[in-house]
Protein backbone atom coordinates (compact mmCIF):
# COMPACT_ATOMS: atom_id res chain seq x y z
CA UNK A 1 0.00 0.00 0.00
CA UNK A 2 1.85 3.52 -0.85
CA UNK A 3 1.27 5.86 1.74
CA UNK A 4 -1.58 7.92 0.55
CA UNK A 5 -3.36 5.23 0.90
CA UNK A 6 -2.34 4.26 4.29
CA UNK A 7 -2.98 7.53 5.76
CA UNK A 8 -6.71 7.70 4.33
CA UNK A 9 -7.42 4.26 5.92
CA UNK A 10 -6.12 5.44 9.16
CA UNK A 11 -8.50 8.75 9.09
CA UNK A 12 -11.38 6.46 7.68
CA UNK A 13 -10.55 4.12 11.14
CA UNK A 14 -10.52 7.29 13.27
CA UNK A 15 -13.44 8.81 11.61
CA UNK A 16 -15.84 5.34 12.20
CA UNK A 17 -14.57 5.66 15.62
CA UNK A 18 -15.97 9.21 16.04
CA UNK A 19 -18.98 8.06 14.50
CA UNK A 20 -19.68 5.51 16.25
CA UNK A 21 -19.85 7.64 19.33
CA UNK A 22 -22.16 9.93 17.87
CA UNK A 23 -24.75 7.59 17.15
CA UNK A 24 -26.86 7.23 19.90
CA UNK A 25 -27.45 11.10 20.38
CA UNK A 26 -28.25 11.40 16.83
CA UNK A 27 -32.27 10.66 17.66
CA UNK A 28 -32.80 12.70 20.59
CA UNK A 29 -31.60 15.80 18.64
CA UNK A 30 -33.62 15.41 15.96
CA UNK A 31 -36.63 15.49 17.51
CA UNK A 32 -35.93 18.88 19.54
CA UNK A 33 -36.14 20.21 16.01
CA UNK A 34 -40.37 19.44 15.69
CA UNK A 35 -40.26 20.45 18.85
CA UNK A 36 -39.09 24.18 19.13
CA UNK A 37 -42.34 25.46 17.92
CA UNK A 38 -44.27 23.43 20.09
CA UNK A 39 -42.26 24.65 22.98
CA UNK A 40 -43.27 28.52 23.29
CA UNK A 41 -46.96 27.57 23.20
CA UNK A 42 -46.00 24.41 25.90
CA UNK A 43 -44.96 27.59 28.26
CA UNK A 44 -48.17 29.23 28.00
CA UNK A 45 -50.28 26.67 28.77
CA UNK A 46 -51.53 26.47 32.37
CA UNK A 47 -49.44 25.12 35.41
CA UNK A 48 -51.75 21.85 35.37
CA UNK A 49 -51.19 21.22 31.69
CA UNK A 50 -47.04 22.12 32.45
CA UNK A 51 -47.02 19.22 34.38
CA UNK A 52 -47.71 16.54 32.29
CA UNK A 53 -45.23 14.51 30.65
CA UNK A 54 -46.37 15.57 27.00
CA UNK A 55 -44.18 18.93 28.09
CA UNK A 56 -41.70 19.58 25.06
CA UNK A 57 -38.52 20.78 25.81
CA UNK A 58 -34.85 20.39 23.57
CA UNK A 59 -32.19 18.07 24.85
CA UNK A 60 -28.88 19.00 24.98
CA UNK A 61 -26.32 16.43 25.53
CA UNK A 62 -29.33 14.17 26.96
CA UNK A 63 -30.51 17.28 29.53
CA UNK A 64 -33.62 19.32 28.72
CA UNK A 65 -33.28 22.82 28.28
CA UNK A 66 -36.23 24.96 28.59
CA UNK A 67 -37.10 28.60 28.38
CA UNK A 68 -38.97 31.33 30.77
CA UNK A 69 -41.76 28.96 32.65
CA UNK A 70 -44.77 30.29 34.17
CA UNK A 71 -45.50 34.40 33.75
CA UNK A 72 -45.68 37.25 36.03
CA UNK A 73 -49.37 37.45 36.57
CA UNK A 74 -49.98 33.92 37.79
CA UNK A 75 -46.63 33.43 39.74
CA UNK A 76 -46.46 32.32 43.26
CA UNK A 77 -43.04 35.05 43.48
CA UNK A 78 -41.90 36.42 40.80
CA UNK A 79 -38.17 35.39 40.17
CA UNK A 80 -38.52 37.61 36.17
CA UNK A 81 -36.97 34.90 34.79
CA UNK A 82 -34.22 34.51 36.61
CA UNK A 83 -31.76 31.09 35.74
CA UNK A 84 -31.82 28.80 38.31
CA UNK A 85 -29.44 26.12 38.26
CA UNK A 86 -30.28 23.11 39.83
CA UNK A 87 -27.57 20.63 40.46
CA UNK A 88 -28.32 16.87 40.04
CA UNK A 89 -25.91 13.99 39.29
CA UNK A 90 -27.94 11.84 36.53
CA UNK A 91 -26.83 8.77 38.70
CA UNK A 92 -29.10 8.79 41.62
CA UNK A 93 -32.64 6.69 40.46
CA UNK A 94 -35.38 7.68 41.32
CA UNK A 95 -34.71 11.96 41.34
CA UNK A 96 -32.46 11.73 38.20
CA UNK A 97 -31.02 9.41 35.99
CA UNK A 98 -30.19 9.07 32.26
CA UNK A 99 -32.56 6.77 30.55
CA UNK A 100 -30.62 4.22 28.22
CA UNK A 101 -33.07 4.25 25.44
CA UNK A 102 -33.77 7.44 24.76
CA UNK A 103 -30.23 9.27 26.15
CA UNK A 104 -32.46 11.64 27.77
CA UNK A 105 -32.38 12.25 31.30
CA UNK A 106 -35.38 11.89 33.64
CA UNK A 107 -36.28 11.58 37.53
CA UNK A 108 -38.23 12.76 40.11
CA UNK A 109 -36.35 16.15 40.28
CA UNK A 110 -36.40 16.81 36.37
CA UNK A 111 -40.05 16.85 36.69
CA UNK A 112 -40.48 19.01 39.65
CA UNK A 113 -37.99 21.46 39.29
CA UNK A 114 -39.91 22.82 35.75
CA UNK A 115 -43.40 22.95 37.85
CA UNK A 116 -41.44 25.03 41.17
CA UNK A 117 -40.16 27.36 37.71
CA UNK A 118 -43.58 27.37 36.41
CA UNK A 119 -45.11 28.93 39.56
CA UNK A 120 -42.01 31.21 40.56
CA UNK A 121 -41.98 32.39 36.85
CA UNK A 122 -38.44 31.48 36.31
CA UNK A 123 -36.14 29.42 33.85
CA UNK A 124 -34.98 26.31 35.25
CA UNK A 125 -31.33 25.07 34.88
CA UNK A 126 -29.79 21.63 35.44
CA UNK A 127 -26.68 21.22 35.97
CA UNK A 128 -24.69 17.97 36.42
CA UNK A 129 -21.94 17.45 38.85
CA UNK A 130 -20.79 14.41 41.25
CA UNK A 131 -22.57 14.05 44.08
CA UNK A 132 -19.29 13.95 46.24
CA UNK A 133 -18.81 17.58 45.99
CA UNK A 134 -22.38 18.49 45.68
CA UNK A 135 -23.10 19.72 48.97
CA UNK A 136 -19.90 21.74 49.32
CA UNK A 137 -20.26 22.93 45.34
CA UNK A 138 -23.81 24.61 46.66
CA UNK A 139 -22.27 26.49 49.88
CA UNK A 140 -20.15 28.01 47.83
CA UNK A 141 -22.39 28.95 45.76
CA UNK A 142 -21.75 27.50 42.46
CA UNK A 143 -25.49 26.33 42.38
CA UNK A 144 -28.51 27.88 43.29
CA UNK A 145 -29.96 25.14 44.68
CA UNK A 146 -29.69 21.20 44.73
CA UNK A 147 -31.94 18.31 44.02
CA UNK A 148 -30.82 14.80 44.17
CA UNK A 149 -32.78 13.58 47.24
CA UNK A 150 -30.66 15.20 49.92
CA UNK A 151 -31.53 14.33 53.40
CA UNK A 152 -32.04 17.16 55.79
CA UNK A 153 -29.46 17.36 58.96
CA UNK A 154 -28.32 19.50 61.30
CA UNK A 155 -24.66 19.07 59.98
CA UNK A 156 -25.97 20.20 56.36
CA UNK A 157 -27.60 22.92 57.76
CA UNK A 158 -24.93 24.67 59.47
CA UNK A 159 -23.80 25.90 56.12
CA UNK A 160 -26.13 25.85 54.04
CA UNK A 161 -30.16 26.25 53.85
CA UNK A 162 -32.85 23.13 53.55
CA UNK A 163 -36.09 23.99 51.93
CA UNK A 164 -39.06 21.93 53.63
CA UNK A 165 -38.93 18.30 53.69
CA UNK A 166 -40.87 16.92 49.93
CA UNK A 167 -40.65 13.62 51.24
CA UNK A 168 -40.05 11.31 53.91
CA UNK A 169 -37.40 8.36 53.32
CA UNK A 170 -36.38 5.24 55.56
CA UNK A 171 -32.90 3.47 55.14
CA UNK A 172 -33.44 -0.04 53.98
CA UNK A 173 -30.51 -2.68 53.17
CA UNK A 174 -30.51 -3.51 49.63
CA UNK A 175 -29.31 -7.51 48.98
CA UNK A 176 -28.99 -10.33 46.38
CA UNK A 177 -31.77 -11.77 46.03
CA UNK A 178 -32.77 -15.21 48.55
CA UNK A 179 -30.02 -13.98 51.48
CA UNK A 180 -30.71 -15.73 54.27
CA UNK A 181 -27.86 -15.06 56.58
CA UNK A 182 -29.43 -11.77 57.89
CA UNK A 183 -32.77 -10.39 58.23
CA UNK A 184 -31.61 -6.69 59.47
CA UNK A 185 -29.29 -4.93 60.69
CA UNK A 186 -28.79 -5.74 63.82
CA UNK A 187 -28.22 -9.33 62.15
CA UNK A 188 -25.57 -7.84 59.66
CA UNK A 189 -23.52 -6.22 62.78
CA UNK A 190 -23.76 -9.67 64.68
CA UNK A 191 -22.16 -11.42 61.78
CA UNK A 192 -18.12 -10.41 61.61
CA UNK A 193 -17.68 -11.54 58.05
CA UNK A 194 -20.45 -9.47 56.69
CA UNK A 195 -19.70 -6.22 54.80
CA UNK A 196 -21.68 -3.47 54.20
CA UNK A 197 -21.67 -1.25 50.70
CA UNK A 198 -23.12 2.62 50.41
CA UNK A 199 -22.29 5.55 48.65
CA UNK A 200 -19.00 8.18 49.78
CA UNK A 201 -20.33 11.24 51.74
CA UNK A 202 -24.09 9.78 52.12
CA UNK A 203 -26.35 10.00 55.75
CA UNK A 204 -26.61 6.07 54.49
CA UNK A 205 -22.79 6.09 55.21
CA UNK A 206 -22.43 8.10 58.44
CA UNK A 207 -25.70 5.50 59.55
CA UNK A 208 -23.59 2.22 58.47
CA UNK A 209 -20.69 3.43 60.15
CA UNK A 210 -22.85 4.26 63.12
CA UNK A 211 -23.73 0.53 62.88
CA UNK A 212 -20.58 -1.07 62.02
CA UNK A 213 -16.51 -0.27 62.43
CA UNK A 214 -15.44 1.09 59.51
CA UNK A 215 -13.34 -1.49 57.76
CA UNK A 216 -16.65 -3.64 57.77
CA UNK A 217 -18.15 -0.77 54.92
CA UNK A 218 -16.82 0.16 51.75
CA UNK A 219 -18.32 3.31 50.49
CA UNK A 220 -17.90 3.84 46.91
CA UNK A 221 -18.44 6.91 44.86
CA UNK A 222 -21.58 6.04 42.91
CA UNK A 223 -24.90 3.65 43.84
CA UNK A 224 -24.30 1.91 40.92
CA UNK A 225 -20.64 0.93 41.62
CA UNK A 226 -22.03 -0.29 45.26
CA UNK A 227 -24.96 -2.50 43.60
CA UNK A 228 -22.11 -4.12 41.28
CA UNK A 229 -20.19 -4.89 44.17
CA UNK A 230 -23.21 -6.40 45.79
CA UNK A 231 -23.97 -8.81 42.37
CA UNK A 232 -20.16 -9.53 42.42
CA UNK A 233 -20.34 -10.50 46.09
CA UNK A 234 -17.63 -8.22 47.39
CA UNK A 235 -20.26 -6.84 49.23
CA UNK A 236 -23.27 -8.73 51.21
CA UNK A 237 -25.82 -5.69 51.54
CA UNK A 238 -26.14 -2.14 50.47
CA UNK A 239 -27.66 0.81 53.30
CA UNK A 240 -29.42 3.31 51.12
CA UNK A 241 -32.77 5.54 50.77
CA UNK A 242 -35.55 3.23 50.39
CA UNK A 243 -37.06 5.41 47.81
CA UNK A 244 -33.65 4.78 45.66
CA UNK A 245 -33.83 0.85 46.72
CA UNK A 246 -37.38 0.40 44.99
CA UNK A 247 -35.73 1.68 41.81
CA UNK A 248 -33.99 -2.01 41.83
CA UNK A 249 -37.29 -3.81 42.03
CA UNK A 250 -39.00 -4.19 39.53
CA UNK A 251 -37.19 -6.13 36.22
CA UNK A 252 -34.39 -6.91 38.90
CA UNK A 253 -36.78 -8.25 41.40
CA UNK A 254 -34.63 -11.69 40.62
CA UNK A 255 -31.37 -10.43 41.23
CA UNK A 256 -31.62 -8.02 43.99
CA UNK A 257 -34.45 -7.33 46.89
CA UNK A 258 -34.52 -4.48 49.70
CA UNK A 259 -34.68 -6.38 53.58
CA UNK A 260 -35.56 -5.58 56.68
CA UNK A 261 -37.00 -3.16 58.86
CA UNK A 262 -36.72 0.95 57.94
CA UNK A 263 -33.41 1.49 59.86
CA UNK A 264 -33.82 5.84 60.26
CA UNK A 265 -36.44 8.33 59.00
CA UNK A 266 -35.19 11.45 57.51
CA UNK A 267 -36.82 13.88 55.01
CA UNK A 268 -35.36 15.01 51.85
CA UNK A 269 -35.33 18.96 50.94
CA UNK A 270 -33.74 20.89 48.21
CA UNK A 271 -30.21 22.20 49.39
CA UNK A 272 -29.46 26.07 48.86
CA UNK A 273 -26.32 28.29 49.46
CA UNK A 274 -26.47 29.95 53.40
CA UNK A 275 -28.84 32.86 53.27
CA UNK A 276 -30.32 32.29 49.83
CA UNK A 277 -33.59 34.61 48.03
CA UNK A 278 -35.03 31.31 46.69
CA UNK A 279 -35.65 29.56 49.55
CA UNK A 280 -38.96 31.17 50.58
CA UNK A 281 -40.38 31.11 47.06
CA UNK A 282 -39.18 27.46 46.60
CA UNK A 283 -41.07 26.84 49.70
CA UNK A 284 -44.39 28.39 48.76
CA UNK A 285 -44.20 26.70 45.60
CA UNK A 286 -43.60 23.11 47.40
CA UNK A 287 -46.57 24.30 49.82
CA UNK A 288 -48.65 24.67 46.92
CA UNK A 289 -47.86 21.33 45.62
CA UNK A 290 -48.40 19.86 48.52
CA UNK A 291 -51.74 21.50 49.07
CA UNK A 292 -53.26 20.80 45.65
CA UNK A 293 -52.16 16.94 45.53
CA UNK A 294 -49.26 17.11 42.67
CA UNK A 295 -46.65 16.81 45.22
CA UNK A 296 -48.08 13.61 46.09
CA UNK A 297 -48.85 12.20 42.84
CA UNK A 298 -44.97 12.87 41.49
CA UNK A 299 -44.35 11.01 44.84
CA UNK A 300 -46.54 7.97 43.98
CA UNK A 301 -45.13 8.30 40.84
CA UNK A 302 -41.54 7.77 41.30
CA UNK A 303 -41.10 6.46 44.22
CA UNK A 304 -44.06 4.55 44.95
CA UNK A 305 -44.79 0.48 44.42
CA UNK A 306 -45.24 1.10 40.59
CA UNK A 307 -42.27 2.28 39.40
CA UNK A 308 -41.14 0.03 37.36
CA UNK A 309 -37.66 1.56 35.95
CA UNK A 310 -34.41 -0.16 37.09
CA UNK A 311 -30.43 0.72 36.71
CA UNK A 312 -30.46 -1.67 33.86
CA UNK A 313 -32.81 0.68 31.76
CA UNK A 314 -30.43 3.80 32.97
CA UNK A 315 -27.03 4.95 31.78
CA UNK B 1 36.31 13.29 45.11
CA UNK B 2 34.80 14.04 48.14
CA UNK B 3 31.06 14.60 49.01
CA UNK B 4 31.22 17.90 49.97
CA UNK B 5 33.07 19.23 47.37
CA UNK B 6 31.28 17.24 45.18
CA UNK B 7 27.84 19.27 46.77
CA UNK B 8 29.50 22.36 46.45
CA UNK B 9 30.31 21.85 42.47
CA UNK B 10 26.82 20.94 42.09
CA UNK B 11 25.05 24.05 43.72
CA UNK B 12 27.38 26.25 41.33
CA UNK B 13 26.56 24.53 38.54
CA UNK B 14 23.44 24.29 39.32
CA UNK B 15 22.12 27.02 41.56
CA UNK B 16 20.76 26.96 44.63
CA UNK B 17 18.25 25.17 45.22
CA UNK B 18 15.33 27.28 46.36
CA UNK B 19 12.03 25.53 44.75
CA UNK B 20 13.61 22.52 47.70
CA UNK B 21 13.41 25.43 50.50
CA UNK B 22 9.88 27.11 49.63
CA UNK B 23 8.17 23.50 48.85
CA UNK B 24 10.02 22.92 52.67
CA UNK B 25 8.23 25.39 54.15
CA UNK B 26 5.03 24.59 52.29
CA UNK B 27 5.73 21.54 54.38
CA UNK B 28 6.64 23.22 57.90
CA UNK B 29 4.18 25.88 57.38
CA UNK B 30 1.28 22.73 57.19
CA UNK B 31 2.93 20.85 60.12
CA UNK B 32 2.75 23.98 61.96
CA UNK B 33 -1.19 24.33 61.11
CA UNK B 34 -1.46 20.13 62.47
CA UNK B 35 -0.18 21.17 65.40
CA UNK B 36 -1.97 23.98 66.29
CA UNK B 37 -4.79 24.41 64.73
CA UNK B 38 -7.67 21.60 66.02
CA UNK B 39 -9.39 21.30 62.77
CA UNK B 40 -5.95 20.34 61.06
CA UNK B 41 -5.26 18.29 63.57
CA UNK B 42 -8.39 16.33 63.00
CA UNK B 43 -7.95 16.04 59.41
CA UNK B 44 -4.73 14.52 59.56
CA UNK B 45 -5.67 12.35 62.25
CA UNK B 46 -7.71 10.82 60.09
CA UNK B 47 -5.99 10.88 56.69
CA UNK B 48 -2.05 9.21 58.37
CA UNK B 49 -3.92 5.98 58.70
CA UNK B 50 -3.68 5.80 55.48
CA UNK B 51 -0.19 6.15 54.77
CA UNK B 52 0.77 2.19 55.45
CA UNK B 53 -1.79 1.14 53.00
CA UNK B 54 -0.57 4.00 50.50
CA UNK B 55 3.03 3.36 50.77
CA UNK B 56 2.67 -0.59 50.63
CA UNK B 57 0.50 -0.88 47.99
CA UNK B 58 2.76 1.32 45.85
CA UNK B 59 6.24 -0.73 47.18
CA UNK B 60 4.24 -3.95 46.31
CA UNK B 61 2.55 -3.15 42.94
CA UNK B 62 6.07 -1.45 41.96
CA UNK B 63 8.28 -4.32 42.43
CA UNK B 64 5.92 -6.71 40.73
CA UNK B 65 5.85 -3.98 37.58
CA UNK B 66 9.87 -4.54 37.73
CA UNK B 67 9.47 -7.71 37.31
CA UNK B 68 6.78 -7.75 34.86
CA UNK B 69 8.70 -5.16 33.02
CA UNK B 70 12.17 -7.29 32.62
CA UNK B 71 10.30 -10.19 31.54
CA UNK B 72 8.23 -8.06 28.49
CA UNK B 73 11.02 -6.17 28.12
CA UNK B 74 13.27 -8.80 27.25
CA UNK B 75 10.79 -10.12 24.81
CA UNK B 76 10.47 -6.77 23.11
CA UNK B 77 14.06 -6.81 22.41
CA UNK B 78 14.42 -10.56 21.49
CA UNK B 79 14.77 -11.95 18.00
CA UNK B 80 12.17 -14.48 18.67
CA UNK B 81 9.01 -13.53 16.78
CA UNK B 82 6.37 -14.85 19.53
CA UNK B 83 7.85 -13.17 22.18
CA UNK B 84 8.40 -10.01 20.72
CA UNK B 85 4.71 -9.75 19.34
CA UNK B 86 3.06 -11.00 22.66
CA UNK B 87 5.07 -8.58 24.54
CA UNK B 88 4.64 -5.64 21.98
CA UNK B 89 1.06 -6.75 22.04
CA UNK B 90 0.75 -6.26 26.02
CA UNK B 91 2.55 -2.97 25.73
CA UNK B 92 0.10 -1.48 23.42
CA UNK B 93 -2.65 -2.62 25.09
CA UNK B 94 -1.91 -1.61 28.79
CA UNK B 95 -0.48 2.08 27.35
CA UNK B 96 -3.93 2.75 25.46
CA UNK B 97 -6.10 2.30 28.33
CA UNK B 98 -6.56 4.96 31.01
CA UNK B 99 -5.23 3.86 34.64
CA UNK B 100 -8.85 4.82 35.87
CA UNK B 101 -10.27 2.84 33.50
CA UNK B 102 -8.05 0.15 33.61
CA UNK B 103 -8.65 -0.31 37.27
CA UNK B 104 -12.41 -0.39 36.72
CA UNK B 105 -11.99 -2.80 34.09
CA UNK B 106 -9.59 -5.19 36.25
CA UNK B 107 -11.50 -4.66 39.45
CA UNK B 108 -15.44 -5.24 37.93
CA UNK B 109 -14.73 -7.40 34.99
CA UNK B 110 -11.66 -9.39 34.93
CA UNK B 111 -11.04 -10.28 38.30
CA UNK B 112 -15.01 -11.83 38.95
CA UNK B 113 -15.05 -13.17 35.65
CA UNK B 114 -11.43 -15.27 36.37
CA UNK B 115 -12.99 -15.85 39.84
CA UNK B 116 -16.17 -17.16 37.82
CA UNK B 117 -14.03 -19.05 35.54
CA UNK B 118 -11.38 -21.01 38.32
CA UNK B 119 -14.71 -22.07 40.15
CA UNK B 120 -16.41 -23.11 36.71
CA UNK B 121 -13.37 -25.15 36.60
CA UNK B 122 -12.89 -26.37 39.75
CA UNK B 123 -16.58 -27.83 39.45
CA UNK B 124 -15.36 -29.23 36.15
CA UNK B 125 -12.45 -31.12 37.12
CA UNK B 126 -15.00 -32.48 40.59
CA UNK B 127 -16.84 -34.08 37.67
CA UNK B 128 -14.25 -35.49 35.93
CA UNK B 129 -12.90 -36.93 38.95
CA UNK B 130 -10.12 -34.34 40.47
CA UNK B 131 -11.61 -34.39 43.40
CA UNK B 132 -9.40 -32.27 46.11
CA UNK B 133 -8.27 -30.24 43.20
CA UNK B 134 -11.64 -29.44 42.35
CA UNK B 135 -12.84 -28.90 45.59
CA UNK B 136 -10.22 -26.25 46.06
CA UNK B 137 -10.88 -24.20 43.09
CA UNK B 138 -14.44 -24.80 43.13
CA UNK B 139 -14.92 -23.16 46.81
CA UNK B 140 -13.06 -19.74 45.70
CA UNK B 141 -14.54 -17.21 46.43
CA UNK B 142 -14.29 -13.67 44.78
CA UNK B 143 -13.49 -11.99 48.96
CA UNK B 144 -10.64 -13.93 48.80
CA UNK B 145 -9.54 -11.39 46.15
CA UNK B 146 -9.82 -8.17 47.82
CA UNK B 147 -9.86 -4.53 46.18
CA UNK B 148 -6.74 -3.96 47.26
CA UNK B 149 -5.20 -6.91 45.64
CA UNK B 150 -7.04 -5.77 42.74
CA UNK B 151 -5.90 -2.26 42.51
CA UNK B 152 -2.17 -3.87 42.95
CA UNK B 153 -2.64 -6.08 39.98
CA UNK B 154 -3.70 -2.93 38.35
CA UNK B 155 -1.22 -1.20 39.10
CA UNK B 156 1.60 -3.49 38.62
CA UNK B 157 0.13 -4.71 35.04
CA UNK B 158 0.19 -0.97 34.00
CA UNK B 159 3.33 -0.05 35.35
CA UNK B 160 4.77 -3.31 33.82
CA UNK B 161 4.11 -1.77 30.94
CA UNK B 162 6.13 1.38 31.05
CA UNK B 163 8.91 -0.51 32.78
CA UNK B 164 9.36 -2.97 30.07
CA UNK B 165 9.87 -0.02 27.91
CA UNK B 166 12.22 1.29 30.26
CA UNK B 167 14.03 -1.67 30.15
CA UNK B 168 14.26 -1.91 26.54
CA UNK B 169 15.79 1.79 26.76
CA UNK B 170 18.50 0.53 28.89
CA UNK B 171 19.04 -2.56 26.97
CA UNK B 172 19.82 -0.78 23.65
CA UNK B 173 21.80 1.69 25.52
CA UNK B 174 24.36 -0.76 25.78
CA UNK B 175 26.97 -0.56 22.86
CA UNK B 176 26.39 -3.53 20.31
CA UNK B 177 30.28 -4.24 20.88
CA UNK B 178 29.25 -5.66 24.66
CA UNK B 179 26.54 -8.54 23.05
CA UNK B 180 29.38 -9.33 20.29
CA UNK B 181 32.11 -9.27 22.93
CA UNK B 182 30.26 -11.29 25.48
CA UNK B 183 29.20 -13.87 22.57
CA UNK B 184 32.75 -14.19 21.40
CA UNK B 185 34.21 -15.22 24.75
CA UNK B 186 31.66 -18.35 24.54
CA UNK B 187 28.58 -17.09 26.07
CA UNK B 188 25.08 -17.77 25.58
CA UNK B 189 22.71 -15.42 25.07
CA UNK B 190 21.07 -15.91 27.93
CA UNK B 191 24.39 -15.45 29.80
CA UNK B 192 25.64 -12.45 28.10
CA UNK B 193 22.33 -10.58 29.09
CA UNK B 194 22.61 -11.90 32.92
CA UNK B 195 26.10 -10.95 33.45
CA UNK B 196 27.26 -7.89 30.64
CA UNK B 197 24.08 -6.16 29.34
CA UNK B 198 21.74 -6.07 32.22
CA UNK B 199 23.80 -4.69 34.89
CA UNK B 200 25.07 -2.08 32.68
CA UNK B 201 21.37 -1.30 31.22
CA UNK B 202 20.06 -1.25 34.64
CA UNK B 203 22.40 0.98 35.72
CA UNK B 204 21.73 3.26 32.91
CA UNK B 205 17.90 3.59 33.12
CA UNK B 206 17.88 4.23 37.30
CA UNK B 207 16.54 7.45 37.36
CA UNK B 208 13.81 6.52 34.83
CA UNK B 209 13.13 3.78 37.22
CA UNK B 210 12.85 5.83 40.32
CA UNK B 211 10.76 8.41 38.53
CA UNK B 212 8.81 5.62 38.04
CA UNK B 213 8.62 4.30 41.37
CA UNK B 214 7.31 8.23 42.31
CA UNK B 215 5.07 8.12 39.44
CA UNK B 216 3.26 5.02 40.87
CA UNK B 217 3.14 6.54 44.43
CA UNK B 218 0.71 9.55 42.76
CA UNK B 219 -1.12 7.28 40.36
CA UNK B 220 -1.85 5.02 44.02
CA UNK B 221 -4.28 7.12 44.84
CA UNK B 222 -6.62 6.18 41.71
CA UNK B 223 -7.01 3.23 44.47
CA UNK B 224 -9.76 5.20 46.18
CA UNK B 225 -12.20 4.92 43.82
CA UNK B 226 -12.15 1.25 44.61
CA UNK B 227 -13.07 2.22 48.73
CA UNK B 228 -9.45 0.94 49.36
CA UNK B 229 -8.37 2.72 52.23
CA UNK B 230 -5.52 4.66 51.19
CA UNK B 231 -4.89 8.48 52.57
CA UNK B 232 -6.87 9.62 49.02
CA UNK B 233 -9.87 7.88 50.44
CA UNK B 234 -9.49 8.80 53.63
CA UNK B 235 -9.07 12.67 53.01
CA UNK B 236 -12.66 11.84 50.82
CA UNK B 237 -14.20 10.65 54.19
CA UNK B 238 -12.93 12.81 56.45
CA UNK B 239 -13.88 15.81 54.08
CA UNK B 240 -17.56 14.51 53.38
CA UNK B 241 -18.36 13.95 57.20
CA UNK B 242 -16.93 16.75 58.22
CA UNK B 243 -17.21 19.73 55.87
CA UNK B 244 -14.04 20.53 56.23
CA UNK B 245 -12.51 20.49 52.53
CA UNK B 246 -9.79 22.72 52.47
CA UNK B 247 -7.98 21.00 55.60
CA UNK B 248 -8.61 17.32 54.33
CA UNK B 249 -7.31 19.00 50.72
CA UNK B 250 -4.30 21.00 51.81
CA UNK B 251 -3.32 18.04 54.01
CA UNK B 252 -3.64 15.47 51.48
CA UNK B 253 -1.79 17.49 48.92
CA UNK B 254 1.28 18.12 51.42
CA UNK B 255 1.21 14.67 51.99
CA UNK B 256 1.69 13.56 48.96
CA UNK B 257 4.12 16.36 48.39
CA UNK B 258 5.98 15.22 51.25
CA UNK B 259 6.46 11.62 50.41
CA UNK B 260 6.94 12.13 46.28
CA UNK B 261 9.87 14.53 47.46
CA UNK B 262 11.31 12.47 49.75
CA UNK B 263 11.63 9.76 47.50
CA UNK B 264 12.65 12.03 44.78
CA UNK B 265 15.69 13.10 46.68
CA UNK B 266 16.36 9.13 48.15
CA UNK B 267 16.37 8.20 44.78
CA UNK B 268 18.76 10.83 43.55
CA UNK B 269 20.91 9.87 46.44
CA UNK B 270 20.86 5.84 45.37
CA UNK B 271 22.21 7.69 41.67
CA UNK B 272 25.23 9.24 42.77
CA UNK B 273 25.98 6.35 44.99
CA UNK B 274 25.78 3.85 42.07
CA UNK B 275 27.96 6.20 39.76
CA UNK B 276 30.26 6.90 42.12
CA UNK B 277 31.35 3.28 41.98
CA UNK B 278 31.60 3.34 38.57
CA UNK B 279 34.78 5.80 38.97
Amino acid sequence: MNNVRKISLIILLIGAVVIASCGPAAPAEEAPAADDAMEESAADESAEEAASDTMEVTYVDGIPQYGCLGSAEDALVDLECREVTFAVENAYLPFNYIEIESGQANGWDYEIFPMICEMLHCTPVFVETVWETMIQQVQEGQFDMAGDGITINDERDENGDFSIGYVNTVMRLLVNVGEDRFTSIEEFVADPDLIMGTQINTTNYETAVEYLPEERVQAFDTFPFANAALVAGDVDAVIMDEVVGLGYQGENADVLELVGPPITSDELGFYFPEGSELVDPVNQALQALMDDGRLNELNMKYMGPSFALTYDDVQ
Amino acid sequence: MEESERRVIEIRKNGFPWWLVIIGAIIAVTLLLIINAPSFNDAFAAIRIGITTTISITLIAYAISLIIGLIVGLGRVSSNVVAKNLSTFYIELVRGIPMLVLIFFIALVVVPGAVNGVASLGNWLKGVGVLTLGQKLADINIRMISMSLRAIIALSITYGAFSAEIYRAGIQSVPAGQMEAARSQGMSYGQAMRHIILPQAIRNVLPAIGNDFIAMLKDSSLVSVLAVRDVTHLAKLFAGGSFKFTEAYTILAVLYLSMTILLSLLVKLIERKISTNDK
